[in-house]
């Protein structure tokens, strides 16, 4: 047994120098598609991290009237609180909300304009986080009926339905379109070892006819398909490496997103190139071979 | 995955003749091959063997003739269990071949050594490491392939040449390569297919010198050839096809028909 997997790591290791252009060309093509897979992924799981952190903003923002007083507001705050669908109330006061207005902007890299006002034009306001962002409940209604303490109240509803439709559909199509890249990098990817395959057809015919059982013959390729994968997913891992900066410069630039975990980010990548490269190697010759054993 | 001990090639081909001699009377004389009402029609209709009688006993040395179509290949081909009989029987070594479970095809090849008009060696391998490959991918230990290989080389004449690679030898030599892998896993028939198809007649008939050879260490020798001076010189059984069916079969027998 042990033996046999020597002889056939050996196998391996032979026939991919003995064929050195062909086994090149196979590693190109699969450092290509696993760039392609790893660059939907990437763009992937950004978009899904826009989506979340979307998501996360969908409350219920209510203006406090000004100069009302604390201990009514402290009490409009636990009556709101108490309806079950509520994650949270905080309340925000007017030099609050502007240096938040002020985060913001620079976190987008806009000019902050409003160092030339004079006075503070926002108001403070009651922030409603809401357990699940589809279920409003009475929040609003409720909120209205405060009309002592709260002025405008921001009726979100209709904008958070559409913002989840679209969440949704671009989670479905992009999983969808991960799917595709990846069927498609399958085909080419199997047509490119079974040209290294074909190649050795001859050598192959001739291990059937001295009477080289089936594992003899298929896990020398087998092994060498998976050398082309983990060679392909190491020059992929070390150009996606190489291009890490550039690429989450374009994460936080393109998606205006901060709160991305880069180091799950990596692990993630790290297993999906690899496995994704040693799985499309192993399975392109096995099928490859497949036509050449004993019928 | 259990690798067959090759056992030493050419001392157990003299065991053999050894043993042979010491129950030739006792023991009934053992068929290699047996053709019983063999048909082949391939999936195009075609129909390649016609009803083939034929039983070849263990020491034969036999000659298939007849002109290109006439099924000489695909016979071969059902002995090796490239192909199966559409109907009839082919039992190699006691065995049915149809009955065969497909993971015991390539042991029942190792009893087979087939040699062809092309060599077949593999052209960056050196002679050494083409013999040495036929064990090699059928698990054989690497301790028991150096013996094995050195003493088919030496039968063959090969010692010399071992470290070359085919393009630096002969026609001859590079069928000798073939004859040697052949015969490494000590084989109880050799099938040659136009084995001097592309050897000018000298080296001609030094291969055939060297098929009669192993054909005495006790190796039954069936080859398929269009060498009709050669055929008729040696005056051995001779199988004649023609269309898919055996026209004649005859001990002592001339390429073309005698009256």
């Amino acid at each position: 047994m042990i033996s046999f997997v020597v002889f056939s790591l050996r196998r391996a290791w032979q026939g991919f120098w003995r064929n050195a252009l062909m086994s090149f060309a196979a590693t190109a093509t699969m450092v290509l598609m696993l760039m392609l897979l790893a660059g939907f992924w990437i763009v992937q799981t950004g978009l899904l991290s826009v989506l979340s952190f979307t998501e996360q903003k969908v409350e219920v923002t209510a203006d406090v009237l000004d100069g009302s007083v604390q201990s009514d507001v402290q009490a409009v705050m636990t009556r709101i609180q108490a309806i079950p669908e509520v994650a949270s109330v905080t309340y925000l006061s007017a030099d609050q909300n502007l240096a938040l207005f002020r985060q913001r902007l620079k976190d987008q890299g806009r000019d902050d304009l409003t160092q030339y006002l004079d006075t503070n034009p926002l108001h403070a306001s009651l922030d409603v986080k809401l357990k699940d962002p589809h279920v409003f409940g009475g929040v609003v209604d409720a909120l209205h009926a405060e009309s002592a303490v709260i002025g405008n109240v921001q009726e979100q509803q209709q904008l958070v339905d559409r913002v989840l439709t679209v969440t949704s559909i671009l989670r479905t199509a992009g999983t969808v379109l991960l799917g595709v890249v990846g069927i498609i990098a399958l085909f080419i990817i199997v047509n490119t070892i079974r040209l290294a395959v074909v190649a050795r057809a001859e050598e192959i015919e001739i291990m059937r006819l001295v009477g080289a059982s089936d594992a003899f013959i298929r896990w020398p390729f087998v092994f060498e398909g998976a050398f082309v994968g983990i060679l392909g997913a190491a020059i992929t891992l070390g150009l996606l490496a190489a291009a890490a900066d550039p690429i989450s410069s374009f994460m936080v630039g393109f998606f205006q997103v901060v709160p991305l975990q880069f180091g799950s980010l990596t692990r993630d990548l790290v297993v999906l190139v690899v496995g994704a490269g040693v799985g499309l190697g192993i399975l392109g010759s096995w099928l490859s071979v497949r036509t050449y054993l004993i019928r | 995955m259990t690798p067959v001990p090759a056992p030493p090639a050419a001392r157990s081909i003299r065991h053999r003749v050894l043993r042979r001699a010491a129950t030739e009377q006792a023991a009934p004389e053992r068929n290699v091959l047996v053709l019983h009402d063999v048909t082949k029609q391939y999936p195009n209709g075609k129909l390649a063997l016609r009803e083939i009688d034929l039983v070849i006993p263990e020491g034969d040395f036999v000659f298939l003739v007849g002109p290109s179509g006439a099924g000489k290949s695909t016979l071969m081909k059902l002995i090796i269990r490239d192909e199966v009989a559409s109907q009839g029987q082919v039992v190699l070594d006691g065995q049915d071949l149809a009955r065969l479970p497909r993971r015991q095809v390539p042991k029942m090849r190792r009893k087979i050594g087939i040699i062809f008009q092309d060599f077949k060696l593999l052209p960056t391998k050196t002679v050494w490491e083409n013999v040495a490959f036929a064990l090699e991918v059928t698990g054989t230990p690497r301790r028991q392939v150096r013996p094995a290989v050195d003493r088919v080389l030496s039968l063959v004449g090969l010692t010399a040449q071992s470290s070359q690679i085919p393009a630096q030898l002969s026609g001859g030599e590079q069928q000798r390569t073939a004859i040697a892998r052949a015969l490494v896993h000590d084989p109880k028939m050799i099938i040659a297919d136009e084995p001097t198809g592309n050897l000018d007649p000298l080296i001609s008939w030094e291969i055939l010198q060297l098929l009669l050879r192993i054909n005495e260490l006790g190796v039954t020798v069936m080859m398929a050839t269009h060498n009709a001076e050669v055929v008729t010189a040696l005056r051995k059984r001779v199988v004649a096809l023609e269309e898919g069916r055996i026209i004649r079969d005859q001990e002592g027998g001339a390429y073309h028909h005698e009256e």
